[in-house]
């Protein structure tokens, strides 16, 4: 099972391409992202979207954009029983620190971002392994650069590796694909990360982790705590 | 005078890839053939992209769909070299200012068996 939770949403036509296109290339359920401010607008079509796809499956991923901590906090207390998936944009240190503290957010997207290192430590690593925090990496972040920035974003990816080796946390690999152009087939994905360092038995652990992620959070308001789950069946 | 051909033992195992091919202006298959260089020096360097035994073998060109034009080709590469070239070509991103995306639909042994991908 090829899972991606980060496509870029926009409008329902460009959806359905997007989709369409990652079904024939081999994908079996995408996430499309949608910042803040358009989440609430992505949901009114979201039913038409379901008529439209048949071949692939499809859900929200709410990705935060934010230099704000209480903020952060905030929409993601308001937005936690409408998205299936919660992203927050990393890069800088005190966001990276908030969101491996915050149990109720899913995932910490690109902590290298615009950064000179990888943005994460032994200190970040062990508290993403305590909350449940996935680290995403992002495809395009290496296809939409070139030369020696490529090259820092390559050894950024190689220093999260190691402490992912050490640590443990979950990990997610993902395409945040905006257009028919960044998308990939599932093989060609794995290829890449591959020679990026990653072995072939991680890359299919993050697939299991994106797809376990969707899973928890379904369940995620039946949790009383980690671990007990509220069953209805008296059976 | 052309050079004896060498026993099977000794000739290099090939792959033969099928890609998929997307850009935003028209290509022809020398063009292609550049992208496609281009691409494996740029990410695997110069040293390892001499092993991989590129060669355009077929060329193939679809209807514009959606503002790109849509051509599938087929590509000869090193056995043991398979997931550099896809990686490498997965990486492409432009060419003369226009956005291209290549990705690779097919693996096969033989040009006949790669053709079913087409």
């Amino acid at each position: 099972m090829f899972f991606d939770l980060n496509i870029k949403g926009s409008s329902l036509n460009n959806n359905v391409k997007l989709a369409n296109e990652a079904a024939k290339y081999g994908w079996s359920h995408i996430n499309f992202s949608y910042n803040q401010n358009d989440f609430k607008d992505a949901l009114d079509f979201k039913d038409e979207l379901n008529e439209d796809l048949s071949d692939i499956s499809f859900d929200y991923t709410l990705e935060i954009e934010s230099t704000n901590v209480n903020e952060i906090r905030k929409i993601t207390n308001k937005f936690r029983n409408k998205a299936s998936c919660i992203s927050v944009v990393g890069g800088d240190l005190k966001i990276n620190r908030a969101v491996v503290e915050n149990i109720r957010i899913d995932v910490l997207s690109r902590p290298y971002l615009r950064r000179y290192d990888s943005g994460l430590n032994h200190v970040l690593s062990k508290e993403a392994v305590r909350n449940n925090v996935a680290i995403e990496l992002c495809f395009k972040d290496v296809l939409r650069s070139y030369l020696s920035h490529r090259a820092k974003v390559l050894s950024n990816f190689a220093d999260i590796y190691e402490l992912y080796r050490k640590f443990d946390f979950p990990l997610v690999l993902s395409s945040r694909a905006e257009s028919v152009f960044d998308i990939r087939t599932t093989h060609d994905f794995i290829s890449f990360f591959k020679q990026t360092g990653l072995g072939e038995d991680e890359i299919a652990k993050s697939f299991e982790t994106s797809k376990d992620i969707l899973e928890f959070n379904k369940n995620r308001d039946k949790m009383i705590l980690k671990g007990v789950r509220r069953v209805d069946d008296e059976a | 005078m052309r050079l004896k051909v060498l026993p099977p033992t000794l000739r290099k195992n090939n792959r033969y890839l099928t890609l998929d091919i997307k850009i935003e202006s028209p290509i022809v298959k020398e063009e292609l053939v550049t992208i496609i260089w281009d691409a494996c020096i740029r990410f695997q360097g110069e040293n390892n992209t001499a092993n991989f035994n590129l060669w355009v073998m077929k060329f193939f060109e679809f209807e514009k769909i959606d503002g790109y034009y849509h051509y599938k080709a087929i590509v000869r590469c090193q056995r043991d070299f398979v997931e550099e070239v896809r990686s490498s070509l997965a990486l492409a991103n432009k060419y003369n200012g226009n956005r291209i995306a290549i990705t690779t639909i097919g693996l096969s042994g033989t040009i006949k068996a790669s053709q079913k991908f087409i």
